[in-house]
C-alpha cells in the first residue's frame, strides 16, 4: 500500500502543525526551595533534601535544613520574588526556554548581583543567596519541571 | 531594589515592544532611579556601537555591479537546460520535497525536546559580586563570596 506524495505531505504537515503549540509553550514550572547549610552541629541532612545529597556533597557544610519550599510557574521576562530569612528577597526570572534547556536569572537585589544559569531538565541550580556568616549560609535550589 | 530587579530586564527593549502599562511604569521608575538610568545608558551606548559597526561594515561593500550580475543570471536562466527540465517537473519535485522538509522539521523538533545526550550543560554569567561556580552532574552550585567579618 503506497501513499500519494500529496497525501503524505498533508499528513506530515498536519502532524507538525499539531505539535507547534507544545513547542511554543512559554511557561516553565520551577520548584523553589530555600535551604541553610551550617558548618556546626551534628552532620545531618534534612530528609526533604535527600535528592540533593550528592549535589551538596562538595560543600563544606555538614548540616543542611530546608527553610521553605514553593512552586512557581515562570513566564518569560516576569520576575518571581522569593522571601529569604531576614527579610531579603531574591528575584527569579525565566530568560530563555528552548526544549528541555532553560536559562534562569537569579537576582540578589540587596547585593546588586545577577547570575544567568542555563541548565537542562533534571538538573538543579543551587545558588547562594546569603553569604556565609558565622559558619552558616543560605541557598536557594531551583528545579525546572519538578 | 525590588523594583530594580523587576524593571532591569525591560531596559533595552525597542520602542513598542513593551506593553503600554509596563513602558509607563518603566519610565516612572527610570525617572526616580539613578542606578537604572545608568544601566539604561550603558545598554543604549552598547546598542549604538553595534549599529555603527554594522553600518560601517555594510558601507564597505560595493553594490555598483549588483544589477549587472542579477541581469546576467536572469539571462542565463532563460536558456533551456537543467532549469527547464526542473521547471517541467515542478509538481513532482514539490510533492517529494514538502514531506522531506516536514520530516526534517519534526526531527529538529524532537532533538530540541530531547535536549541532547543528557550531558551537563551549564553556563553561568554573573554581574556584581564575584561568584564561584562548582559544576556537578546534578547541576551547578553558585557560591557567593563570604561576608567580611566586622
Amino acid at each position: 500500500m503506497s501513499l500519494a506524495p500529496g497525501r503524505a505531505a498533508a499528513a506530515i504537515l498536519g502532524l507538525t502543525l499539531a505539535l507547534v503549540p507544545f513547542a511554543a509553550r512559554a511557561e516553565v514550572p520551577v520548584g523553589v526551595r530555600v535551604i541553610k547549610g551550617s558548618r556546626h552541629g551534628p552532620a545531618q541532612v534534612d530528609p526533604r533534601l535527600s535528592d540533593l545529597k550528592r549535589q551538596l556533597s562538595p560543600l563544606a557544610y555538614v548540616r543542611w535544613d530546608q527553610l521553605s519550599e514553593r512552586k512557581v510557574v515562570l513566564v518569560h521576562g516576569k520576575t518571581e520574588f522569593v522571601e529569604l530569612p531576614g527579610g531579603d528577597t531574591v528575584g527569579v526570572t525565566l530568560e530563555e526556554h528552548r526544549g528541555n534547556v532553560v536559562t534562569l536569572e537569579v537576582a540578589l537585589t540587596q547585593r546588586n548581583t545577577q547570575s544567568r544559569v542555563t541548565v537542562q531538565k533534571g538538573q538543579r541550580i543551587v545558588h547562594g543567596v546569603v553569604p556565609e556568616k558565622n559558619g552558616e549560609a543560605v541557598f536557594i535550589v531551583l528545579t525546572g519541571w519538578p | 531594589m525590588k523594583a530594580c530587579a523587576r524593571f532591569r530586564p525591560m531596559i533595552g527593549h525597542r520602542p513598542g515592544e513593551l506593553p503600554a502599562g509596563d513602558a509607563r511604569e518603566l519610565a516612572d521608575h527610570l525617572a526616580g532611579c539613578e542606578a537604572c538610568r545608568a544601566f539604561a545608558a550603558d545598554v543604549e551606548a552598547t546598542t549604538g556601537l553595534v549599529a555603527e559597526a554594522l553600518l560601517a561594515r555594510a558601507a564597505q561593500r560595493d553594490f555598483a555591479p549588483f544589477v549587472d550580475q542579477v541581469m546576467a543570471r536572469v539571462e542565463a536562466a532563460r536558456a533551456p537546460g537543467v532549469l527547464g527540465w526542473l521547471s517541467a517537473r515542478r509538481r513532482a519535485l514539490v510533492g517529494l520535497l514538502v514531506p522531506a522538509l516536514a520530516a526534517l522539521a519534526l526531527i529538529v523538533y524532537v532533538l530540541q525536546q530531547d535536549g541532547g545526550t543528557g550531558a551537563a550543560l551549564v553556563q553561568v554569567t554573573a554581574e556584581g559580586e564575584a561568584t564561584t561556580v562548582i559544576e556537578t552532574p546534578d547541576g551547578p552550585i553558585v557560591l557567593l563570596a563570604p561576608e567580611e567579618s566586622t
